[in-house]
């Protein structure tokens, strides 16, 4: 057998959309690495001349070196303060949407605090519920839900909202309940706002946690008292090694979101896809 | 894509009585004839509150609709078309008058799954396959019963037969708008419903894609003759589908005129090439002339 010139085309063409596929994904990647790499330069320039104001990042990483086990326990007890915290707040959001996306007097009469709760700034409120609450993981768990419950409502509200009214229709005459049509139309048709939502709240909710601990600083772990604490006792090196492990939490949280959504949404970006 | 004779099989069940009643030949067509059995629209009146009127939309209509008869509600904008069928469909409730399908109201006919609507656009689920979507109907209210004559259709046959049997896996984005409007006609006919509405379903095509729709929905309701109320703008469609052709006239919407089409069935792709046709389609379009040349 002899190779058919209609295979060669095809190979031809395959190695084009290889060699493409490659050439895209070094402009995804080449210009975020070559600017973290001169933000990292610019960092290590102006610590070494300044030593009193910011580590050099040869010391921030020496620090997570040497003590790995404090860093780890501690970003583990912030990541579950600010998931449990969340994840309640964003169920609570969302069942309140549903009631009020159905409800149209609930949505008038609680829209209002509501905005009250979002417009208070988390900060003030913080010390008195741990004074409320005690140093235990609740007070954390409040905060972190409270600065995700806002922006999680409104985005539900919004996605309840988004359906077609011509698929409404078509439940409607086959005299689907109320719950059929909130689990096979409204829940499915708000998931991207509901996405899009999570990927604001979770990172939020880590500051949320944060805060929380700063007000009970000393008394609990995480990374919010870690960098309490240490910044008391001019611990720099600890403070911004926290900060790096927060931002790559941070980081790790968003991804997995955007994982998740890849998957549970892979009939909305090829639609848009398509559409575009 | 398949363009004509989307229907391969005659697969889709038919009851006993649509089989006696509903055969071309024996229609007289005459919606106002009295009949037990079918649908029947009285005095309907319904306006919209728009600023501080009241805009009539469709004022003391009277329809009937005999089981198996093929109706189409045709006029300009505004004469109230639609809106008698979201009545109809139960969608809206009229300000006076009522709706009857085969004897029972439009709540019970629907709690028992007897409409099965096609909206203007498919109005599928995207993140549902061809299959899932045909399903729903079938998932949703499954107390519906239906009477003893119900035989809901395989969905995988049904789609088959409607030359989707090579995209029941597909989602509808990718599909053409064509296809798409196959699947929703496939989702309105699975769970076997006593009347088809249909709101402009090709209103969205290209005129010869919506000419393929319109044979196939020909063939598929020769195959199966159920009573359907049919929605258009376009006349040639009107007359190629229809055993009655229901002219109304705007503002306020009410019927102006009510015309039968005695062509033979089956229609052909040729039925819009001989006289008769033609002799029906000038006499609706004179109709719908006037309905612009005396409002009142």
């Amino acid at each position: 057998m002899t190779s058919n010139p209609r295979n060669d085309w095809r190979g031809a063409r395959v190695s084009t959309r290889r060699s493409r596929w490659r050439a895209l994904r070094m402009q995804m990647w080449v210009p975020p690495i070559v600017g973290f790499g001169l933000i990292v330069l610019g960092w290590q320039l102006y610590a070494v001349h300044n030593p009193y104001i910011i580590p050099t990042v040869s010391q921030i990483v020496d620090q997570l070196r040497t003590q790995p086990g404090l860093y780890w326990h501690d970003m583990l007890v912030t990541l579950r303060e600010a998931v449990v915290g969340a994840s309640c707040g964003m169920a609570a959001a969302f069942l309140l949407a549903v009631l009020m996306s159905h409800v149209r007097i609930l949505e008038r009469a609680l829209m209002p605090l509501a905005v009250v709760l979002n417009v208070t700034p988390i900060v003030a409120i913080a010390p008195g519920l741990v004074v409320a609450f005690g140093f235990g993981f609740t007070p954390k768990y409040i905060i972190a839900g409270v600065i995700v419950f806002f922006p999680f409502l409104v985005n539900s509200l919004v996605g309840l909202r988004s359906l077609d009214p011509e698929v409404l229709d078509v439940f409607t005459t086959l005299h689907a309940s109320r719950w059929e049509v909130l689990w096979r139309l409204e829940l499915p048709s708000s998931l991207p706002y509901l996405f899009a939502a999570a990927r604001i709240c979770l990172p939020l909710s880590l500051i949320g946690a944060v805060v929380a601990e700063f007000s009970a600083a000393g008394q609990t772990t995480g990374l919010g008292s870690l960098i309490e604490t240490s910044a008391n006792q001019a611990d720099l090196q600890a403070v911004y090694a926290s900060v790096v492990v927060l931002a790559l939490l941070g980081i790790s949280v968003t991804f997995v979101v955007a994982m998740f959504q890849r998957r549970l949404l892979s009939w909305q970006s090829s639609s848009r896809a398509r559409s575009q | 894509m398949q363009t004509t004779a989307w229907l391969s099989a005659d697969l889709v069940p038919r009851s006993g009585a649509e089989q006696v009643s509903g055969h071309a030949a024996q229609l007289t067509n005459d919606v106002s004839a009295a009949d037990d059995d079918g649908v029947s629209i009285s005095d309907i009146w319904k306006a919209f509150a728009t600023g501080n009127e009241n805009t009539p939309a469709v004022e003391g209509v009277n329809l009937r609709i005999r089981r198996g008869q093929f109706v189409t509600l045709i006029g300009p904008s505004g004469c109230g078309k639609s809106t008698l069928l979201r009545i109809v469909a139960g969608l809206l409730t009229p300000d006076r008058g009522s709706v009857s399908i085969f004897g029972e109201t439009v709540i019970h006919a629907a709690e028992s799954k007897h409409i099965g609507l096609v909206p203007q656009t498919p109005a599928l689920l995207p993140w549902r396959t061809v299959i899932e979507n045909v399903e729903l109907p079938l998932q949703v209210n499954k107390h519906g019963t239906g009477g003893g004559d119900r035989r809901p259709i395989d969905p995988r046959e049904l789609l088959e037969s409607f030359g989707l049997g090579g995209v029941l896996d597909r989602r509808p984005h990718e599909l053409s708008g064509g296809m798409q409007q196959r699947v929703a006609i496939a989702r309105a006919f699975v769970f076997d419903p006593m009347i088809l509405l249909m709101d402009e379903p090709f209103s969205a095509l290209d005129e010869f894609t919506r000419e393929a729709q319109r044979r196939g929905l020909l063939e598929l309701w020769q195959s199966n003759q159920k009573t359907v109320l049919f929605v258009t703008h376009s006349v040639a469609e009107a007359v190629e589908l229809s055993d009655v052709i229901v002219v109304m006239s705007p503002q306020p919407g009410r019927i102006r005129a009510v015309i039968p089409v005695d062509l033979p069935r089956p229609r052909g792709s040729l039925v819009g090439n001989s006289e008769a046709f033609h002799t029906v389609e000038v006499e609706v379009r004179r109709e719908l002339r006037r309905t612009w040349s005396q409002p009142e």
